[in-house]
């Protein structure tokens, strides 16, 4: 075997060594535990990955640009809390808004969707206009939506949800669950942004290099609002899923969540240093993130110990990330 | 108010106040605008004067934030109205900073 071929090889099997080892992790689950590989596991995985996947999806377009989220978290708890209190029960004894009628389910996740959106342009016109770095910016963003957040629950959880909220977790079409086909369409409409779109095109120049891509008569500014607006509503679209699942919600919701949705995405092939990045990417970085949680449950290893495998995951996957960078350089 | 709520509700205020410290102090000891500027952006006329003023302005966020936990504890309405007011100051203070060093 010649030498750039060995090296091809190599350079594979590092840049997707957390791919493989945890290919391999899955296998060996698989083949030692009992009901791993059955129809109800897979369901149910693929019902776990369907709200990180559209948060993912989000995150990516902002990691595409050099940039970053850390709202997210935030503003899904903020958009499943919307949503609890517009979908309550009459008869709740804890209703929110007692003598409100509950809305209709669809009018309610365009609303939080606009609600998160408007958040979203704001970062965005921070990010664009002010020049206020990503991660300052979006840390500054996650904090006002925690306060207004709580402010608008009084800190309380919210319960008591109406039937077609909850069907949206428990429901099927084609014998899958409506939380899995609203990934699917979102991923499906991600695609056609990123790669048909005259504003996905702009998205890749501006993470490339957004010098140029200003020279090239790109409109940065406004693409970037878009991105984070765009990135926002997809938050309260997952914070409306998960409440729909967890049945209940609180200020609390989604504590986290955009760190998994970071590491996820670059795990998959997102770079962090910007310009790289597809749908597929984020799709497989939560099933790769997902997988390996299951079958670490399956493995009977501590939950205390699983967050210290997440953690040097995510650490060796953004090494290797940066490995790349600075190869290509 | 139980000591645990109280660190429930100022846990992550109190976190966000300790990475802006941590941010702001390295930016102001090592002088390196590329810790929060990331690569090819426009070139600076003076990369330590902004490294500089972009530690203070973190900084700056990190006493409101701190303000804001405290404040949450009096009345939440004030403590986000606080808040707000510190993140737009914060925002054309930012601005200023690039139009004055970015070329």
């Amino acid at each position: 075997m010649d030498k750039t071929k060995k090296k091809q090889i190599t350079d594979f099997l590092i840049n997707n060594g957390v791919i493989i080892v945890m290919f391999v992790l899955v296998f060996y689950t698989g083949l030692t535990a009992d009901n791993f590989f059955t129809s109800g596991n897979l369901l149910n995985t693929l019902m776990n990955m369907s709200a990180r996947l559209v948060i993912a999806l989000g995150i990516a377009g902002c990691v595409i640009t050099a940039g970053c989220d850390l709202s997210a978290g935030r503003m899904i708890g903020f958009g499943a809390c919307i949503a609890g209190v517009l979908l309550q029960r009459m008869d709740y004894s804890g209703k929110f808004f007692p003598n409100m009628e509950p809305m209709n389910i669809f009018l309610v996740v365009l609303i939080v969707m606009v609600i998160c959106g408007i958040f979203g342009s704001i970062t965005g016109f921070f990010i664009a206009y002010l020049s206020v770095p990503p991660f300052i910016a979006t840390l500054a963003m996650m904090e006002i939506i925690l306060g207004i957040n709580m402010i608008f629950t009084n800190a309380t959880p919210l319960g008591g949800y109406v039937t077609e909220y909850t069907n949206v977790a428990t429901g099927r079409f084609l014998g899958i669950s409506y939380l899995i086909w609203i990934a699917v369409i979102v991923a499906a409409i991600t695609w056609f942004i990123f790669n048909m779109t005259r504003h996905g095109k702009y998205m890749y120049a501006i993470g490339g290099n957004p010098q140029a891509a200003e020279v090239a008569g790109v409109p940065v500014k406004m693409t970037l609002i878009l991105i984070y607006m765009k990135a926002a509503m997809m938050y309260g679209l997952a914070g409306f899923m998960l409440g729909a699942k967890a049945g209940g919600a609180s200020v609390a919701l989604g504590l986290g969540y955009e760190m998994e949705a970071i590491a996820a995405c670059t795990i998959g092939g997102v770079s962090v240093t910007g310009g790289r990045g597809r749908v597929s990417s984020a799709v497989i970085g939560v099933a790769v993130f997902e997988l390996l949680k299951v079958a670490l449950q399956y493995l009977g290893m501590d939950a205390n110990a699983q967050w210290i495998a997440i953690g040097v995951v995510i650490f060796i996957a953004i090494s290797l990330d940066i490995r790349k960078y600075i190869a290509k350089k | 108010m139980k000591i645990e709520t109280m660190i429930q509700q100022a846990g992550l205020p109190l976190l966000i106040f300790a990475v802006c410290m941590y941010y702001g102090i390295r930016l102001l000891v090592t002088q390196d605008a590329a810790l929060i500027r990331g690569r090819d952006k426009k070139p600076l006329k003076d990369e330590k004067a902004y490294a500089r003023g972009g530690g203070k302005i973190i900084l700056f966020l990190g006493a409101g934030t701190l303000l804001m936990t405290v404040l949450s504890f009096i009345n939440i309405y004030a403590a986000v109205g606080e808040l707000v007011l510190c993140i737009v100051i914060m925002g054309i203070a930012w601005k200023r900073l690039a139009d004055r060093y970015e070329k």
